[in-house]
């Protein structure tokens, strides 16, 4: 992004003070902002009216601004359900235990293989990557998990996803690539072995790397509910947030269960439609906590088919 | 003549199992790194591929996997004899096709549009905006695309595409049970969702196109759309090859996130596809277990053999590839 500003700058910017805008300029701003616009708008509304009272709600419209003072009350509907909080404490924790170990499998594991002059590397290179497009599919995998007890466990979520063939080839072309080749060399030469090598040249060097890598695998973490649905299917208490989210947008009797808590507790039987919006934004929150991070690092070669120039 | 030949070959055996010894105490760091990931490999991925001998068994769950008795290809035929599965099929190459055609145009065109803003601000703003959505889930991004597009009802007014709809005078749609806009809401709803992550891409190419073109064409008297079709877009070229072909090697892999959080029995018609269709007839309610495995099997051979394919043309480009 950033060179594009050298670019012939000089010529553009006297273009542009010479005649200002024309349809051109027009034509590209009105349409980048307009597609801007229709990616954060949908979030924007969601949010506005998740958090407009009532009586206002129901008049509907384009809820471009909260009208009416602000009001919590789907919130505290969705938050004293009880197994919405559950929900948020599986999904928090397994988050933290499967990124931990994934990131810790996938990176030592990466940067073995990007030593491509070591003896059997560059099989097993071949290996994990062959994996990315053939598996034994749905069926295969359940009766797998079965036979390791793994199957309607906790565990499910955390351990068969430890190695992540995608962060994995994304951090060995990082290892392959990024770290210059003469720095390891010379620490070798000062006497450093192999293991001094990755732990006191290559760690800090790719600690923004792997800080990036551990946001993109936490996110994917915590939007998982593919393993739960599969493997785990009907146990209630260990279901994650984003599997409860989605019981609520399709599943009836969840949300039923949730009105009629905000109807005991004396307030106004919520509609189904602002109920979804209030969890729709418990499920984005964290994301767009994490959401200034993940930009900064997604923009610097963190991408999958990076080319090489 | 043996014990010479004995004599003769031992030391041999011996350095070679010296120079093993020699070699792992030299690397054996290496090695140590690499052990965790690759049990786990094994285990969970290579690990289930010995259930797909199930695509040719009749599973008895008494049995087990290696006790069932064998089927020959008789799911295969069954598979090939199911109309569901060629529905299947024929949607999941078609939604790939929809999203191919405008996603992935638009993709670029998005890429080129955004690098022609000069405010700086604005700039990053929209990519900021347009990064944002491919971030959340699936079951968050359809939660949204229902919200907005949902049928009015007795204890709703529905979304604001139908609001929008009531307030100009006409009659509400009912979007997501109408099989003939279903395809057009899982391509709009895609490009929503990623076309500004997959525009990183091309702006990374941009990035390097050396800057004296721009300003010998300027001098030539090119305004800025005659750089941005005869400078900045061939130059990108590349990227938008490589990016066309590893979306071709999608082409059968349907994207069960998105369509089983969008789709429902209304729109099976237009919307079932492979992904969704397996899941349904095995662990979604079903005992086809045979069968599913069977499907994945071909799928993912019919896969791997686009793969390749995009995999050689790639390395033809002179870029790199993905092996």
């Amino acid at each position: 992004m950033k060179p594009s500003s050298s670019n012939g700058t000089p010529y553009r910017r006297s273009m542009l003070s010479r005649f200002g805008f024309n349809f051109y300029d027009i034509f590209v701003y009105v349409f980048c902002i307009l597609f801007a616009l229709l990616c954060v708008y949908p979030m924007w509304y969601v949010l506005v009216a998740s958090i407009t009272p009532y009586e206002e709600y129901v008049k509907g419209g384009l809820m471009l601004w909260p009208r009416g003072g602000i009001d919590l009350q789907y919130y505290i509907a969705i938050f004293s359900t009880r197994s919405f909080i559950n929900s948020l404490w599986i999904s928090v924790s397994k988050t933290v235990l499967a990124t931990g170990l994934s990131v810790l499998v996938t990176s030592t594991m990466a940067y073995a293989v990007s030593k491509t002059q070591v003896r059997g590397m560059k099989v097993i290179n071949a290996l994990v990557v062959f994996n990315l497009f053939f598996s034994g599919g749905l069926i295969p995998q359940y009766i797998l998990y079965q036979d390791l007890h793994l199957l309607r466990s906790y565990w499910v979520m955390v351990i068969p996803g430890a190695l992540n063939i995608t962060y994995f080839i994304i951090m060995r072309n990082y290892f392959t690539y990024s770290i210059p080749k003469d720095l390891e060399e010379a620490a070798k030469l000062d006497g450093c072995t192999d293991v001094g090598v990755f732990f006191r040249v290559v760690m800090p060097i790719s600690r923004s790397m792997i800080a990036a890598v551990t946001l993109f695998i936490a996110v994917i973490n915590w939007n998982d509910y593919y393993n739960y649905m599969m493997f785990i299917g009907n146990k209630t208490n260990l279901q994650p947030f984003a599997w409860v989210l989605r019981r609520m947008l399709v599943d009836q009797s969840m949300m039923n269960t949730v009105r009629n808590g905000a109807a005991g507790m004396g307030l106004e039987l919520p509609p189904p439609m602002a109920l979804r919006m209030a969890t729709i934004i418990c499920a984005m929150l964290p994301i767009m906590c994490v959401y200034p991070f993940l930009q900064k690092h997604f923009t610097s070669g963190i991408t999958l088919g990076a080319v090489k120039e | 003549m043996a014990s010479p030949s004995t004599i003769a070959r031992s030391p041999a055996s011996k350095t070679a199992w010296q120079r093993f010894v020699a070699y792992m105490r030299k690397y054996w760091f290496i090695y140590l790194l690499v052990l965790p990931g690759l049990i786990c490999m094994i285990v969970f991925n290579y690990g289930t591929m010995y259930g797909i001998q199930l695509a040719f068994k009749d599973y008895s769950p008494r049995a087990g996997v290696w006790g069932s008795p064998w089927a020959g290809f008789s799911h295969f035929r069954d598979m090939i004899e199911d109309p569901n599965f060629i529905r299947a099929l024929k949607n999941t190459v078609i939604i790939n096709v929809y999203k191919l055609a405008f996603g992935f145009t638009f993709n670029v065109l998005l890429a080129l549009l955004i690098n022609e803003m000069k405010i700086r601000k604005v700039k990053s703003v929209v990519q900021t905006c347009v990064y944002l959505p491919y971030f959340l889930s699936w079951v968050i991004f359809a939660g949204l695309v229902q919200v907005f597009l949902e049928y009015p009802s007795a204890a709703d007014m529905g979304g604001v595409v139908n609001q929008v709809i009531v307030s100009l005078g006409g009659t509400p749609i009912d979007f997501l049970k109408s099989p003939g806009l279903f395809r057009g809401i899982l391509t709009v709803s895609n490009i929503i969702k990623t076309a500004g992550y997959s525009a990183i891409v091309y702006f990374a190419a941009i990035a390097g196109i050396d800057p004296t073109l721009y300003e010998s064409a300027a001098i030539d008297g090119a305004n800025r759309k005659d750089m941005m079709i005869h400078i900045t877009l061939p130059r990108i070229l590349p990227s938008v090859a490589v990016m066309l072909i590893l979306e071709l090697a999608g082409l059968f892999i349907s994207n069960f996130d998105q369509v089983y959080n969008l789709y429902s029995n209304y729109v099976l018609s237009t919307g079932d596809v492979l992904s969704t269709y397996i899941y349904r007839i095995s662990l979604g309610g079903g005992t086809e277990f045979e069968l599913s495995t069977a499907m994945n099997l071909v799928m993912n051979l019919l896969g791997l053999v686009v793969v390749l394919l995009a995999n050689k043309i790639i390395e033809r480009l002179d870029v790199q590839g993905i092996f």
